[in-house]
Formats: C-alpha cells, structure tokens, sequence
C-alpha cells in the first residue's frame, strides 16, 4: 500500500544434477509487503530472479499442505507465514535493504532427505502415515452397500475425534521432532495422530490392529514428549497429545497383556 | 523409457480420481490392476479446499424432483436432464458411502447428519464437514483408498498425452505417457482403459479460487486427442473470494446467515431481482444472498460500474458482514473462514466485515463424454470438474460438484473397468505411442535449448499476458469487441509459446519446465473458452454478453451446447450440439420473488416426468 | 541424488524449545543428587555419630544451594508436567470436556495440599 519495501531473503539451493554434494544460500533482494508470505516471496523468485528454484506449493490458503520448509529454523507454511512478522520483529531489512541481512532463511523441511532445493521426499512421512491403517476398519460393514442407512454419531462423539482428523499432512510436525531426526523408523506425531483419529471414532472397530503399530519401540514410547511438533502445527491437531494419549493406551493394553497372556495390543476397550 | 501394464490408469488423485480408482477396485473384485497417477499426492489435489458441502436430496420435505428443477433451472436449462435425472437419484447412496468410509460430516444432535442451506437450492440438502468438506472428502477417500492392494498409485508423476488406436473410424485409448517428476524419465503406461480426473482450469484467469496446480491439463490432452471440449464458455465467478489473492470464502457463510454490503453497507442485491431484502439472520433459500453464483457476481459489477464499491488495497470490493452470527457460531460452524480472513486480508469477521470480490471459480464445461462418462475415445473416460458429462449446463449451483465426483467418479471407474476388462484379451493394437514420445522428447529438449537469446520470452511472461487478456475480455460480462481480442492474443502467445525457453536443464524435480508444459495447455484450453463465448450470442447462465441485442436468452438459436475441437497449428473451431431437454422445458429463470411468483404458476413442463 | 541431513549431538540448541525441553529433561539430575542426600540419610540412622556427620553435611551452604536448585527443578517439572497432564489424559464427564485451565489449576492445588502437609508433618502439628 505504501512504497514498496524490499529485504533479503536466503534460500537454500541444492540441484545434485549440477554436482552439489550439500545446499548452498542463494541470497535475493524481494519486495513485500503486509500481505507478502513467504510462498509469494519463493513465487516473486521463481518468476522474476531464477526460473529453476524448486518447491512445492499449491492452494495458497493452508490446507494442501504442500508448502512446508524452515524459515528460520522452524518448521512453517510458506503460504501461512508472513514477511511482515520477520521484519519488523527482527528489526533487519526493514524498510529498504541498505542493510543486507537477510530478514528470513528458507530450507527445506528438516529431518527429511533433500531431493532438490526445498523439496524433500515426502514419501518418508506417508509410508509412516499409511502403515497406522487409517481407515474404518468395520468387519460388519458390506461394502458398497448403498441402501445403508448412516451411522448415528453424536456431535460429543464426533468432537472426540475432530481435531485430530485436521491434520493436512504437511510433515512439520516431523520437521520438528528431534526423535524422528534420530530415528526416521519412528512412526511419527501425525500418522500416531491419524491412528488415534480413527481410534476415537465411534464408527471403527480396527483399534486393536492399529494398536499393533502403536505398541512397538518405534511407535508411541519414541516419543519423549518433546512437544515441539504441537507448537509448529499450522491445524491445531495437537499430535503431542495423540501420541501421549496413545501411550496410555498403549500401556493399558500391555497390562491387560501381562494379565492375561494375550498378545500384544489387545486393548479393546 | 519405462514401459507398465494396467488394466485401468487412472489421471488425478482428487475426489472424482480417487472415486474412480475405488470403484473400479470393488467392481473387478480386486481381480485388476489400477494406476492412479497424479501431478502432487493426491490430498493435495484441490478438491481439497472446497469448503462448503456435497448436495443430496436428504429430508423428508425435499424431494428429487425438487433437486432436479433446481440443478436443471440453475443450468439455464442447458443441462443434459437425463444425466442431472441419474445425478439426483445416486447422490444420497454416494454421500452414505462416504459415511460409511469414515467422513466426518457434521451431525445434528440425534446423531444425525446435518444438512445446510446453499445457493440456488430450494431447500436444506447440503451435507457438510464444518466448512472443511472438500478436505474431508478428500482425505477420507486418499486413506479409504490405501485398503485396496488393485490401486497401485504413482504420485508426483507428470501425465502429458494419451495413446490412441486408430482403426477406420474407431479410435480407442491404449494408455498415457507421463513424466515422472522426480527424475524426469518418461514412462509408458499402457491399459485397456483411460479416466481423466484432472480438474478444472481457472488458472486460466488472473484472479480465481483455485490452486496452482489447476491448469486444464485433462481438457488440454483429451481435446489435443480429437475430443471435444463442451460448453468452455461457461466459466463461474465465486462472488465471494478474498481480494489479492483470491482465496475463497465459502457460500455456506451466506448459508449461515452472512449478508452482502456495498461501501453504504447497503443490502445491494435487492437492487438485482433477487429481493425483497430477507431480515438480519433469517436466510431464505433462491432470495437475496442465496440467489444463485452468476447472478451474485454480476450484481458486483454492476456496483462497481456505479461506483458503490469500496476499496481494499488495490481491489473494488463489497463487505460480506457476518458480525450478527455471534463469536460461538462462527468458530462452530466457520472455523476456516475465521481462520483465513484472519491470516490473508487481516480481517477478524467477529468484529469486522470481510472485504470481498468475485474471483473465477469453476469451469462448467469440459471433456465431452456420454452419459457413461465416456468420451468419442473408447475407453477414455473422464469424470469430475475436467469432464463435461452435461450436469451443469450453464451455470454449476454450488455443491452440487463434490456430489460429482462420487457419483461419476464411481460411475467412471465402473464402466472402465467393464471396458478394460473386455478388452483383456484382445490383442495390442498398434498406436501412436511411440510416436508421442518421440515428439515429447523432442518438445522438452527443444524448450530447454532455445537459445535465450533467440526466444521472445519466458513463460511467466507468457502465463501474465494469459491471464490478463482472459481477465480482460472473458470475465463476468463480455462483447465482440473485447473476446475477439482476447482470441488474437491467445494465438499470438501460443505462436511465441513455441519459441519459448527454459531456463532450468535439470531433470529431476524440474517446475521450470512443468510449469511452461502446463501454460502449454493451458493456452489451448484458454482458446476453447474465448472462442465459444464469442460465438455464443446471447446470455446464459453464467454467460453474459453486454450487447443489447445479446443481453437475453435465445433458446431458438442458442438452446444448444458449444462444441470445440483443436485443429493443431489451425485456430479451433466451433459446432453445436443438441441439448437433452425431454424432462423439462426450458422456462424463465428466476429467484427472490420473481422466482417465487412462477413457481406458483402451473408447471409448464411438456415431456413426462422425473 | 539426495543428500540426508544429519542430526548432531547439539540439534537440541538450535531453539528456545529444545533449549526448554532440556531444561525439562535435566531436571532430574538435582533431584538425583536430593535423593542420594536423603538415601544417606536413611543409611546414617544406624549411628549417632554418622548422623551428626550427615546434619553437618545437610547445613553445607553448596549442599542447601544443591537442594534448593532441586525444588526449583521439581518445581519447573511440575509447571511443564501439568500442562501436559491435561492433553494426556483429557477428563470427560457425559458429554463435557474438563477444561484443561481447571485440571491444570487442580494439580497445583494438590501440591498446595501435599505441602501443607509436609508443613504440618514437621512443625509437630503446631501449626
Ligand atoms: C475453493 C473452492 C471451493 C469449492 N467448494 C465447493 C463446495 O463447497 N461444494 C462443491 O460441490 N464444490 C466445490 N468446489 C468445486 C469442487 O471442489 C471441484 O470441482 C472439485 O473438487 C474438482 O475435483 P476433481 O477431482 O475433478 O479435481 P481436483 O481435485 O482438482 O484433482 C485434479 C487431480 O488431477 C491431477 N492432475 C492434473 N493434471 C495432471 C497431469 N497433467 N498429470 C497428472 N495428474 C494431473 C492433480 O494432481 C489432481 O490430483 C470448490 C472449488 C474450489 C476451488
Ligand atoms: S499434525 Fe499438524 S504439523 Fe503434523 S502433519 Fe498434521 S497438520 Fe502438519
Ligand atoms: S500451498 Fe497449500 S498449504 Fe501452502
């Protein structure tokens, strides 16, 4: 709205093809302003400064979960987070770029492999997602059965799962989570997240094989309740408490195992 | 060059692709092998942000009929009836198998699901998850789908044509060539079936609702392959997106009560045949907020044409003022809204009234195909927002498109999967595959090695003069004059197209050259559009024309569907189909009280019932 | 064709967060040596003068600094646990969530309690 007001940015640039063994930082001059986010700042590069930076993007309005990467060090939507809070917090850049310090730094997501500048392989994050089962398991159900009547679900049993069924799927959760940085076998705050959706949901009777997953090392007790991964969640999905919820769970179906000799995640409840 | 074989090869993951490839699954018995291909993993798929909520007929006072008037009359009756007719009758089924499959639709306090006003329909019948549904829907059937070991899914692959068997007049898919993004390699996907799932194209427009990846690909390959695209000129504003950026803001907040302002916070579209003025908080169905999409969009620019706009940034804009719905409501039933007012424009609706303009949103027309979703190709299907299966006609009421893609989607899947399987074991015929990728390769290399020097442009210039001229002369009111420049520039950006240069030679994860395919298509998709809305002549649905003479309906010349076909370096040209109007004679369309006196007169409906 | 970011030994000083979540962690290490002080208390019973041994160490200024930098320590845990607690185990009655502010505040109520106790414990009732 007033003049246009410029700052730096840095972007990690990384193209294997050309040999890069590790990224590098492209610093660029871009104009902002109060409603400039940092995917319209990786767009303003791709159009007017260099046609071959690669990222991920979308619907623009934070629910594709496509756009995640680091501006500075923390895992955030490129379509959610906005110039206006580095630079006027920070007090660099502001205004005119005499002072060349870059107001933001963009990399790619952390704790996943990097492919090509911000783009990382996501398919570490869905091999975890997928494994949880995140589907109603329903033995009863005919499938396609279309005279069916709907289940009955009350809006206090909906609510019980609702926040956890907001999850988009963007990984920053993973990004933020310093046990999956050590251990990528770690299933992960959204897929536990994901199984604990369908755990709540009144309509599902497959808690016991997801429960399964959930038991093992690599499941729910990876977790030690760092907490990052809620705080970073752009969707309120609160994947820390899935989990620790889970841990519950999980530790309920191991007593009930140790009483009665039965195997693991039998904890249906 | 990779080469696979698959029974069906399924193009896009949103909801009419992930539909598709579920019901193909289930009517094989698992007994198949189904590629699901697609651009980005599918929940990114821009069904995803579809706010609102999918329409079926759901309460006792309702009735089919009731949603097929609405559906046919919302379509300016250019909606293939029969079609709307199958429609009707299996949205319900869809909507309980998406129950069934886990979707988390809002629920009345019995336990019931909830259903919620919407634009142009007579009554409560729109199903709804918050005003998520579209990302509910989506995500519900990316995880249903993980069941079934017949899908094999190929995300982030790049689709750039399909392979046709000619023999005489008989043209027969024989699968696609796609790019895999990551590494750049091309493969062959071979299968007895074919289904376009590729969404819309209102990327074509500078100012829309949709995603980045919304670029016509489906349309462009099928109509590049001899099929037809239907009814282009029909493009839908949304008149509620957020200026700047375009991001919408659902209709279900009009649904809920919200109400339309100018800069005097004047109800401005009692001025438009859609009053009388409805009181603060008392919504009713067809009159002023929930008239229909076109007729709201062009009350703007009628606003704007008298100067009763306000302004925010550098956008005219009108209020949508949702303060009387309380805090509580708003964070219940608009979560989302809040959300996005908040982050995009700074606006916190509880307190103020969110500026608003209209934005492109929907492409009603499409692929043409049959009732069956079957394309002039044997055994290219196409279902969804690409497709133009004819249940739209002239204008798309709103949800009535996420029901779409369940419905054909599935129907999609099913006759594809009969179609493969007859086709089992018929021997290969020989096609034109290798040729395409001969000419693929030979197209990306020549992109990546024009010389800059050489070359006129790059394509985000390109993509800009696209846009511009679109916005210029195709948006909600358009003449002669104005389409028949829009078309001049199109052809001159697609002669410089050719000369255009990529910068990035990379292979893998290359967007440089992703996204100058894409402009690729989507200037001929661009083509279509102009070229049916100028020869179209009247005004129609969300067609309007500004001169005199074609401001009215015109069913004697015009009560037909456009049809375009590519001509290759040729301009397209242009022939009409009939419409399918046996159940329901075309009859003046009208809402607010307009629309309430004819519905109170005698149904003049000639041809037998529904 | 990619390269796999390493996680080093000092990932967890890269923000505030993790600096906090250390901090969390660590408090076990005051609390620790609390214990051991207490444990050797238990053993110099045994003795008079073991125990007149282990009065004196307790009035060490460094053992007092040691011991009132594990009731800070127990302290924080408590203050990071009981926000926690409510997102662990939400508390459902019929169809109501308990407010987490409400559990949050319980917790600390009970603490209250269990240190009034002590108080009561130790002064012999006098107060
Ligand atoms: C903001 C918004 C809100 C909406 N709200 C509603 C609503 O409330 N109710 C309603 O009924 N309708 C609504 N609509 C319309 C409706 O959401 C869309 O029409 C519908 O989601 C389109 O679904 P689709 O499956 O056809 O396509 P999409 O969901 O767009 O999916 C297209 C798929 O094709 C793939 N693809 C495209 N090109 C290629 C290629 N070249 N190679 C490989 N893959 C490719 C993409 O990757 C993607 O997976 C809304 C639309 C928008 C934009
Ligand atoms: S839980 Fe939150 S941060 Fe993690 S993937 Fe889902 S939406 Fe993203
Ligand atoms: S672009 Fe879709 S979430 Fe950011």
């Amino acid at each position: 709205m007033t003049q246009p007001r410029t700052c730096y940015v840095d972007i990690s640039r990384y193209d294997p093809e050309r040999g890069d063994q590790y990224p590098t930082m492209q610093r660029v001059q871009v104009p902002y302003d109060d409603s400039t986010s940092v995917l319209d700042v990786l767009q303003y590069v791709k159009e007017q400064v260099d046609s071959s930076l690669s990222y991920r993007w979308s619907c623009r309005m934070a629910i594709c979960g496509s756009c995640g990467v680091m501006v500075n060090g923390i895992p955030k939507l490129g379509c959610k987070d906005f110039v206006r809070d580095y630079v006027a917090h920070k007090g660099v850049g502001r205004d005119h770029a005499a002072n060349d310090a870059p107001a933001l730094t963009i990399e790619p997501l952390a704790h996943f492999t990097g492919e090509r500048d911000l783009v990382v392989n996501m398919d570490e994050f869905l091999t975890h997602l997928e494994a949880v089962k995140p589907y109603i398991i329903d033995p009863a159900s005919r499938p396609n059965n279309p005279s069916a009547a709907t289940h009955s679900q009350t809006p206090a049993q909906l609510a019980r799962y609702q926040q956890f069924a907001n999850c988009i799927n963007c990984g920053l959760c993973y990004a933020a989570c310093p046990q999956f940085g050590l251990n990528p076998e770690f299933v992960g705050p959204a897929a536990i997240a994901l199984a604990h959706r369908y755990n709540l949901d009144s309509r599902d009777h497959g808690k016991h094989e997801r429960m399964q997953v959930l038991n093992t090392h690599d499941g729910v007790w990876s977790c030690t309740f760092v907490g990052f991964c809620s705080d970073v969640c752009p969707k309120g999905v609160d994947p820390a408490a899935a989990v620790n919820q889970g841990k519950v769970e999980s530790a309920k179906s191991m007593l009930i195992q140790l009483f009665k000799g039965s195997s693991i995640g039998d904890s249906r409840s | 060059m990779q080469q696979h074989e698959y029974d069906v090869v399924v193009v896009g993951g949103g909801g009419a692709g992930l539909r598709a490839a579920i019901a193909a699954a289930q009517a094989s018995d698992g007994n198949s092998r189904i590629a699901l291909l697609s651009k980005v993993y599918p929940m990114r798929s821009h069904t995803v942000a579809a706010e609102g909520g999918a329409a079926a007929v759901t309460r006792d006072d309702d009735s089919l009929q009731a949603h097929f008037e609405d559906t046919v009359a919302g379509g300016d009756w250019l909606a293939e009836q029969g079609v709307v007719d199958y429609f009707v009758k299996h949205a319900h089924r869809e909507l309980v198998q998406m129950e069934h499959w886990g979707c988390p639709w809002s629920r009345q306090p019995n336990g019931n699901v909830q259903v919620r006003r919407f634009g142009g329909m007579k009554t409560e019948r729109t199903w709804f998850a918050a005003d998520k549904t579209g990302f509910h829907m989506l995500h519900t059937l990316y995880q249903t789908a993980l069941q079934f070991d017949a899908i094999t899914r190929f995300d982030e692959y790049f689709v750039l044509d399909i392979g046709v068997a000619e023999d005489g007049d008989e043209r027969e898919v024989t699968g696609v060539l796609a790019l895999d993004i990551k590494t750049g390699a091309l493969h062959c996907i071979r299968a007895g079936a074919v289904i376009m799932a590729t969404g819309g194209a209102g990327r074509v427009f500078k100012f829309n609702t949709n995603g980045g990846i919304v670029t016509g690909d489906g349309m462009a390959i099928a109509y590049r392959n001899g099929v037809p695209l239907r009814d282009m000129e029909f493009v839908q504003y949304h008149p509620t997106g957020l200026p700047g950026s375009g991001i919408l803001i659902t209709e279900a907040s009009r649904g809920e009560g919200g109400v339309l302002v100018n800069k005097d916070g004047y109800r401005y579209l009692q001025d438009y045949e859609l009053g009388p003025e409805t009181p603060l908080g008392k919504p009713q169905n067809k009159y002023m907020e929930l008239g229909p999409r076109d007729k709201l969009s062009q009350a703007f620019w009628h606003e704007q044409q008298r100067g009763r706009t306000g302004k925010h940034g550098t956008s005219d804009v009108v209020y949508l003022d949702l303060r009387h719905l309380g805090k509580a409501f708003l964070e219940e039933r608009l979560p989302f809204i809040c959300e996005l007012a908040k982050a995009y424009v700074n606006v916190d609706p509880v307190h103020e009234p969110i500026p608003i303009r209209p934005a492109v949103h929907y492409t009603m027309g499409g692929i043409l195909t049959d009732a069956q979703c079957e394309t002039p190709i044997q055994g290219l299907f196409a279902a969804g927002e690409c497709a133009s299966v004819g249940l739209h006609g002239a204008n798309r009421l709103g949800s009535n498109s996420l029901t779409e893609l369940l419905v054909f989607g599935r129907l999609a899947g099913e006759q594809a999967w009969q179609r493969a399987n007859a086709r089992r074991n018929t021997p290969a015929k020989s096609d034109d595959m290798t040729a395409k990728t001969q000419y693929w390769q030979q197209r990306i290399s020549a992109m990546q090695q024009n010389p800059k020097h050489a070359a006129v442009s790059s394509w985000p210039q390109l993509k800009q003069d696209l846009v511009a001229t679109m916005e210029r002369g195709c948006g909600i009111y358009r003449d002669e004059a104005g389409l028949q420049q829009s078309l001049n520039d199109i052809h001159e950006l697609k002669v410089a197209y050719q000369r255009m240069h990529v910068a990035d030679s990379s292979r893998g994860y290359n967007t440089d050259l992703l996204q100058a395919i894409e402009l690729g298509f989507s200037l001929d998709v661009a083509e279509a559009t102009c070229l049916a809305a100028l020869e179209r002549r009247e005004s129609r649905g969300a067609h309007q024309r500004l001169e005199t003479e074609y401001q009215q309906r015109n069913d004697e010349q015009f009560l037909k569907h456009s049809l375009v076909r590519w001509r290759d370096e040729q301009p397209a040209t242009l022939e009409w189909q009939r419409v399918d109007t046996t159940l329901s004679a075309p009859k003046v369309r009208a809402y607010g009280e307009q629309g309430n006196a004819q519905a109170s007169t005698p149904n003049r409906t000639q041809g037998g019932k529904v | 064709m990619s390269y796999k970011p390493e996680l080093t030994g000092r990932w967890w000083l890269k923000h505030g967060h993790f600096k906090r979540y250390m901090l969390r962690e660590a408090t076990v290490i005051p609390l620790v040596f609390l214990l051991c002080s207490l444990l050797a208390g238990v053993f110099s019973l045994q003795d008079v003068e073991r125990f007149s041994q282990w009065q004196a160490y307790m009035a060490h200024p460094l053992v007092i600094i040691g011991h009132t930098v594990a009731l800070g320590a127990a302290l924080y845990h408590a203050a990071t646990f009981f926000v926690l607690f409510p997102r662990v185990m939400p508390i459902r009655i019929a169809n109501y969530t308990l407010p987490a502010r409400l559990m949050v505040a319980g917790q600390w109520a009970a603490v209250l309690a269990v240190a009034l106790l002590c108080l009561w414990l130790v002064t012999g009732g006098r107060v």
